[in-house]
C-alpha cells in the first residue's frame, strides 16, 4: 500500500471518525499480512461502529487468547491508536485498531443517571487543586467524591482520600459497591483506589454533581459503569510542547510540592508517561483535552461546562 | 439485445503458469485460436476489445489495445476495459455494445492476464486494487481476507460447516480433471481441503483460486452467423468496499444483474441448462448460487451435497469446466474463458440456454451473460 505523506495525511485526518466502541460483524486472521504489515497472522474485522458506520480495523485478542477465550461475532470492542509502521521517509504512521472488552456482556442501553466530572491526568498535573477550586468556588452545584484507597494514610494527603483496608476494599468490590476500582503500580506496594456508588448516588440526590479524579482503569470503568454520556470528561495536560518537555513540567512540580520522596516521584513519572499516551489511545474517553498552564483559566473553563451540564 | 448478434470463433491457451511467454504471446495464441475457429479471416475483424487488469503492475504494461491491434495485418481500432476481475464479461458487454450502435461488424475480444512475473506480495497487494484503497487496504486485509471475513459471517448467520464448504472446491477440482485447459487436473478429495494450510480463516488455500496466466478470446459478429447466440448481456454495480454494504452475506449487484439477464433472454432459471459462476473462493460460489436464485438464502450449499443435488428441480450444471479453482483465474481472461466454456457445453449438450456469472472484487461490478444454442 502507498505510505506516502499525502495518503498518511488523508488518513490520520478521518482518524477520528474510527474512535468509537463497537460491535463486531465478522472477522478472519490474515495468516500472511501485506508488506508493511508485518509476518505475524493479523485478525482483522469489521465493526459496526456506534454511530452505525461500518469500518475495517485490526483487532487485538492477545488478552483473550491469554485467558483462553474465543473472539466471536457480536463482541463489543473498544478503540485504540498505536503505532502501525514506520514509511520509508521515516513517517510515523499510526493506526486505529480494536480490542475486544473481554468478560464485559454486550451492554444493553443505560438510562442516564446525571453527570459526574472526571478529571483525568498525570500525577502532579494539578487535579487535586482544580478539583478543590470547583467544588470550593461552586460548592452549590459540585462536590467531591472521596476516594477509597488501600494506601497508608500519609500526614502530607489533603483529606482527600478515605483509608481502607485491602480486605475490605477487596470485599465491597466483590459484592458490587464500587463503581470503579484500580491499582496503581509502585515499585513499593499495590494500591488500590476506588469509587463507592452509593458516595456518588448520595451527591447526585443532593442535587450537585459529583466531581471524581481519575486515572485510566477508573475512568473506564466509571465509563463502562454509568455510560460515556454521563461523564463529562477533561484530561489535564501539563504544558509543554512535547512529552519530554512535559514530563520535566511534571517532575520540577512534583519536586517543588515536596510530597513524596524521590522514588516515589520516579514511580510517578513513570506512570505519567502511560497516562500521556492514554489521551492519545483513548480519546474517544475524553471531551476535552486542557492544558493546566494556569489554574484560574482551567478553572474558568470547567466552571462555564459544569454549570451548562447543571441547567441541562 | 436489439439486434442478433452471434459468437462466432473462440480460443484460449492452457491457463497456468507459463514462464516462457510473454503477455504478447497469450494474447497471439488465444486470438490465433479463436480466428482458426471462426468462418472468417483476420481481415474481417473491424474492432478489437482487450480486457485486462493489471498490466501495469505486474508486467509494466499498459495500452494493451494498441498492443492487440499490432497482432492483427490490417491494425483494427482498439480498445481496453478494466473492472477487475469482472474485465473480461466488461468487454464482452463493450463489444455487443459496438455492434448494435453500428460502430462494428465483427469484433474480437480479448482477455489476457499474466500475473507469474511478479512476486504473491506483489500481485496480492495488486489485486487489491479491486478494493476501496482507502477504506479497505489501510487495515491490512488482502482479498482472500474480504472473503474470510464474508465466510466468517456467512457460517455465523447460516451454520455452514467447514466440512460442507470443503465440498465446493472438491466438486469444482473433480469437474477440472477433464478439461484441458485447466491449470489443476486433478481430483482433492474434500477432507484435503481443510487440511491445506489457512490462508485467511476460515479459509484455506484450497479454497481460493489460484495465481494464473493466460488468455481467452472470442469473436462477436452480428454479419456472420453460427449456433451460439447472445440471448442477454447486463451489468450491475455496487459499492467498492464491503464496509458501505448492509449484508456481507449477499452480492446483489448478481440479483440485480441476473433478474434484468432473463428479462432481456425472455427465459426462467429453469432453462438455463449450464451455469459458470464466479467462484474465486469457495464461499464465493456458494452464496453466487442463492443470488442467482438457483438456491434459497443459506441453502447454497445444497447443490454440492450429494443425494440433494436431484431434488433441485431447476439445478444447471455448475461450473463444468472446473471454474476459476480448477481452471486458474487469469483475471482478465476469466470473464472471456467463462463464455468460451458455456459454448463447448451447450455444444456437446445440445442444450438451449447457458447462463455466465463474472463479478470483480468482492461483487461491485457483476456482469450476467445469457448464450443460446439456436441448433435446439
Amino acid at each position: 500500500m502507498s505510505d506516502s505523506p499525502s495518503v498518511t495525511h488523508r488518513a490520520q485526518k478521518k482518524m477520528h471518525r474510527k474512535m468509537q466502541e463497537g460491535t463486531i460483524i465478522s472477522f478472519t486472521t490474515i495468516s500472511h499480512p501485506p508488506k508493511g504489515f508485518g509476518n505475524r497472522p493479523r485478525t482483522i474485522g469489521l465493526i459496526e461502529l456506534d454511530n452505525g458506520k461500518q469500518i475495517l480495523g485490526e483487532l487485538l485478542n492477545q488478552k483473550l487468547e491469554t485467558s483462553n477465550q474465543k473472539l466471536i461475532i457480536g463482541q463489543r470492542v473498544a478503540p485504540r491508536t498505536r503505532l502501525s509502521r514506520i514509511n520509508e521517509q521515516g513517517l510515523r504512521i499510526y493506526e486505529v485498531c480494536y480490542e475486544p472488552l473481554a468478560m464485559k456482556p454486550v451492554e444493553t442501553k443505560k438510562e442516564f443517571p446525571g453527570y459526574i466530572v472526571a478529571l483525568t491526568g498525570p500525577s502532579g498535573v494539578g487535579k487535586t487543586t482544580i478539583s478543590r477550586l470547583l467544588t470550593s468556588k461552586i460548592s452549590l452545584y459540585a462536590a467531591e467524591v472521596p476516594i477509597l484507597t488501600t494506601r497508608e494514610p500519609s500526614n502530607q494527603d489533603e483529606n482527600e482520600y478515605t483509608y481502607i483496608d485491602a480486605k475490605k476494599f477487596e470485599v465491597l468490590k466483590k459484592q458490587g459497591k464500587l463503581a470503579a476500582a484500580s491499582n496503581i503500580p509502585s515499585s513499593t506496594d499495590t494500591r488500590w483506589y476506588g469509587y463507592r456508588k452509593k458516595d456518588i448516588e448520595a451527591i447526585w440526590k443532593a442535587g450537585k454533581i459529583p466531581v471524581v479524579i481519575t486515572e485510566k482503569g477508573l475512568l473506564q470503568d466509571l465509563s463502562r459503569h454509568f455510560g460515556r454520556r454521563s461523564i463529562l470528561s477533561f484530561g489535564l495536560l501539563p504544558p509543554g510542547k512535547s512529552k519530554r518537555m512535559m514530563l520535566s513540567c511534571l517532575l520540577h512540580r512534583l519536586r517543588e510540592r515536596g510530597r513524596d520522596s524521590e522514588e516515589s516521584i520516579r514511580d510517578r513519572l513513570k506512570n505519567a508517561e502511560k497516562d500521556l499516551d492514554f489521551f492519545r489511545q483513548k480519546s474517544h474517553l475524553f471531551d476535552d483535552l486542557i492544558v493546566n498552564e494556569d489554574v484560574d483559566a482551567v478553572f474558568n473553563a470547567l466552571k462555564g461546562r459544569v454549570l451548562e451540564a447543571v441547567d441541562s | 439485445m436489439n439486434q442478433d448478434i452471434y459468437l462466432i470463433g473462440t480460443g484460449q491457451t492452457p491457463f497456468g503458469e507459463h514462464w516462457d511467454k510473454s503477455l504478447k504471446n497469450l494474447m497471439d495464441e488465444a486470438v490465433t485460436a479463436a480466428i482458426d475457429d471462426a468462418p472468417i479471416n483476420a481481415l474481417d475483424i473491424d474492432f478489437i476489445v482487450v480486457s485486462n487488469m493489471l498490466g501495469e503492475r505486474t508486467n509494466d504494461q499498459a495500452h494493451l489495445g494498441a498492443m492487440a491491434s499490432s497482432l492483427l495485418p490490417h491494425r483494427p481500432p482498439a480498445l481496453r476495459t478494466e473492472a477487475a476481475c469482472a474485465s473480461g464479461s466488461v468487454a464482452i458487454h463493450t463489444a455487443l455494445s459496438l455492434l448494435e450502435s453500428g460502430r462494428a461488424e465483427t469484433i474480437l475480444v480479448v482477455g489476457v492476464e499474466k500475473m507469474t512475473d511478479v512476486s504473491p506480495d506483489e500481485i496480492s497487494a495488486a489485486l487489491m486494487g479491486a478494493a476501496d484503497s482507502e477504506k479497505d487496504i489501510p487495515s491490512g486485509l488482502t482479498f482472500p481476507g474480504i472473503f474470510g471475513l464474508i465466510a466468517n459471517r456467512y457460517m455465523h448467520e447460516y451454520g455452514l460447516t467447514r466440512e460442507q464448504l470443503n465440498l465446493v472446491s472438491a466438486c469444482h477440482h473433480a469437474n477440472g480433471v477433464s478439461n484441458p485447459n485447466a491449470q489443476f487436473r486433478s481430483a482433492i478429495p474434500a477432507e484435503k481441503i481443510s487440511q491445506s494450510p489457512s490462508v485467511a480463516d476460515p479459509l484455506c488455500l484450497l479454497d481460493c483460486s489460484p495465481i494464473s496466466d493466460g488468455a481467452a478470446a472470442v469473436i462477436l459478429s452480428n454479419k456472420h452467423e453460427s449456433h451460439i447466440r447472445i440471448a442477454a448481456s447486463q451489468i450491475s454495480t455496487d459499492t467498492l468496499s464491503i464496509t458501505d454494504r448492509p449484508t456481507l452475506t449477499s452480492f446483489p449487484a448478481t440479483k440485480d444483474a441476473t433478474d434484468r439477464a432473463l428479462e432481456e433472454a425472455e427465459i426462467t432459471r429453469e432453462d438455463i441448462a449450464h451455469l459458470e459462476t464466479h467462484d474465486c473462493f469457495s464461499i464465493a460460489a456458494v452464496i453466487n448460487l442463492e443470488d442467482l436464485g438457483f438456491a434459497q438464502p443459506g441453502t447454497g450449499i445444497r447443490l454440492y451435497e450429494e443425494g440433494n443435488r436431484d431434488s433441485q428441480i431447476a439445478a444447471p450444471t455448475v461450473n463444468a469446466s472446473g471454474g476459476l479453482k480448477a481452471c486458474g483465474h487469469p483475471v482478465g481472461a476469466t470473464g472471456i474463458k467463462q463464455i468460451v466454456d458455456l459454448t463447448k457445453q451447450l455444444t456437446s449438450s445440445n442444450k438451449r440456454y447457458a447462463l455466465a456469472h463474472n463479478f470483480g472484487g468482492a461483487g461491485a461490478t457483476c456482469c450476467v451473460h445469457i448464450l443460446e444454442n439456436t441448433n435446439v
